[in-house]
């Protein structure tokens, strides 16, 4: 008796997890605001003001073929979880270091997981020897100069610091 | 292993190393038997000694060699309470793996199994909520390698993911009082995501022959076979986890947990439900020995709290309550001879620290 309730509990939580993610994801932060650009030159690029509403964009290399991308296909791309573009061209990841805002607030909008979740993530991956974690620059302006120049690449930076060598192809 | 300081250069070093541990103690209120969480273990806590860190610490170091990006090396050794009560370090995972294409990959040497959802990350405490995966279930089918192949297939359908992976080989396992070998050992494993949702199946079977380390006798091959079926669902801000195995041998035994969590900042509290039933016969005329060993059943209702207060590192904090059937001892060893504890509920408090680096 009990071995067929505890096959129905899986077989269960699997139903309800079909007819839960046939609604919208909803992302942690409540706060949903239209995005707001600083003007250009207002301030400098390397010392966020204290309130910054840091807005985080996807950027590929404005050399790539790739026009467009969902949060779900980024995620994916940032997790390991595929290593190509959706049109089959190879995808190269490139992340903030850990502990700066821009990549917190990147991982809570479009991969849904928080600095403590993604440590979790990587260990289990890692220790599994099922992949590796993206590779790192030091900040925005360095981001997008490595995805500028390597049509392969994706990374997320300030909406602040896009200009003409890269495009954005996602806007949390 | 986790990178602490940017790269400045986009090319990864050949060589990476790293390691995870857990350290910690837990408390049994019971007295007449040793709680322990893997059957290869001689004591645990509880009568042996009423607080033990014998369930709770471990640590492993783990490198990876990329010789190409076809190329690459996994190696693992692993310090943890052993079945002949040292900590003695072991080579947990050591294996080459040829990738095909980033999506196909096989490997050769000491293959993880990846028998349960975090089988193959067992001994990474990081990686999941509680202080142990649950133990009624993951004891059950706790070999965690084979030495052999094992061949890896990942593709996308739409938005959907599934890895499917093959392994076959053998192992050798140690417990306090016999040695057991088992040879064509197979299995297929499947993980399919979507969107929050995690499915895994799993499907495996090995023959297998005890030897004792006493009198150097060897038992008979018997077959074992395991079937598994999880899931999971996680949006983020909370979590649900359910897991449910059937393995037979002589016998047949389930075995199922349930566990859901909150995430608030950095805290995480959780529950857990976990049982494994009385195993039925699938042979006649069964001796003594293996009817006690098949009415062996309990359940755990658990309770606990993770606390996530530096990066790379987490708190937890777990109450078990742990009920025995009516009719057995549970899973607990070193009971004196004749003393029963049928239907008795005892609980164990456990207090870890798990670190990556």
């Amino acid at each position: 008796m009990f071995f067929r309730c505890c096959l129905i509990l899986p077989l269960l939580l699997a139903v309800t997890a079909f007819a839960a993610n046939t609604q919208a994801p909803i992302p942690p932060t409540a706060n949903v605001q239209p995005p707001i650009s600083p003007p250009v030159n207002a301030q400098p690029q390397n010392a966020p003001p204290a309130n910054a509403q840091s807005n985080v964009v996807v950027v590929v290399s404005s050399k790539s073929a790739v026009k467009s991308l969902s949060a779900e296909q980024t995620s994916k791309i940032f997790l390991g979880k595929v290593v190509t573009f959706p049109n089959g061209q190879a995808a190269v990841p490139i992340d903030l270091p850990e502990g700066n805002t821009v990549r917190d607030e990147f991982y809570a909008k479009v991969v849904h997981k928080n600095p403590s979740q993604l440590t979790a993530y990587w260990a289990k991956v890692i220790f599994t020897g099922d992949g590796r974690p993206p590779s790192l620059q030091t900040d925005s302006m360095a981001v997008r100069k490595a995805v500028a120049h390597n049509p392969n690449a994706i990374g997320y930076i300030e909406k602040s610091a896009v200009n003409r060598s890269v495009r954005i192809v996602l806007e949390p | 292993m986790i990178p602490a300081t940017p790269a400045l250069a986009p090319e990864q070093s050949m060589f990476k190393f790293g390691g995870f541990g857990t350290l910690g103690v837990s408390h049994s209120s019971l007295n007449q038997g040793d709680y322990v969480v893997d059957s290869s273990m001689p004591k645990g806590v509880g009568r042996s000694n009423e607080w033990s860190i014998r369930n709770n610490t471990r640590v492993t170091a783990h490198a990876i060699a990329n010789f190409t990006p076809q190329v690459s090396a996994m190696f693992q050794v692993d310090s943890e309470y052993r079945s002949d009560g040292s900590y003695r370090p072991e080579v947990e995972w050591l294996n080459v793996k040829y990738a095909f294409t980033p999506n196909i990959y096989m490997r050769v040497g000491r293959v993880p199994l990846p028998s349960f959802m975090d089988s193959e990350n067992r001994d990474v405490g990081h990686s999941y909520v509680w202080v142990n995966p649950p133990v009624d279930v993951y004891r059950q089918l706790s070999i965690p390698s084979a030495d052999g192949i094992d061949a890896v297939y990942r593709s996308e359908i739409g938005e959907a993911g599934n890895t499917v992976k093959a392994i076959y080989g053998t192992n050798t396992e140690k417990s306090s009082d016999s040695v057991s070998t088992s040879r064509d050992m197979w299995g297929i494993f499947d993980t399919f995501e979507y969107g929050f949702a995690t499915f895994h199946v799993s499907y495996q079977q090995r023959r297998s022959s005890s030897q004792s380390l006493a009198t150097g006798v060897s038992g008979a091959w018997s077959n074992y076979s395991d079937l598994s079926v999880g899931a999971s669902y996680d949006p983020g801000n909370w979590f649900i986890i359910s897991e449910w195995v059937q393995h037979r041998s002589s016998t047949k035994v389930d075995a199922m947990y349930f566990s859901g969590g909150y995430r608030l900042d950095k805290f995480t509290p959780y529950f857990l439900y976990s049982q494994n039933s009385a195993g039925s016969f699938l042979t006649d005329s069964p001796s003594l020995a293996a009817i006690d060993r098949a009415n062996r059943s309990q359940s755990t209702t658990g309770m606990g709290l993770r606390w996530d207060f530096m990066r790379n590192y987490d708190f937890k904090i777990q109450y078990d309550l742990v009920k025995l059937s009516d009719n057995s001892n549970g899973y607990l060893i070193n009971v004196p001879t004749g003393v029963t504890l049928y239907g008795s509920r005892f609980h164990v408090i456990s207090a870890v620290v798990d670190f990556v680096f």
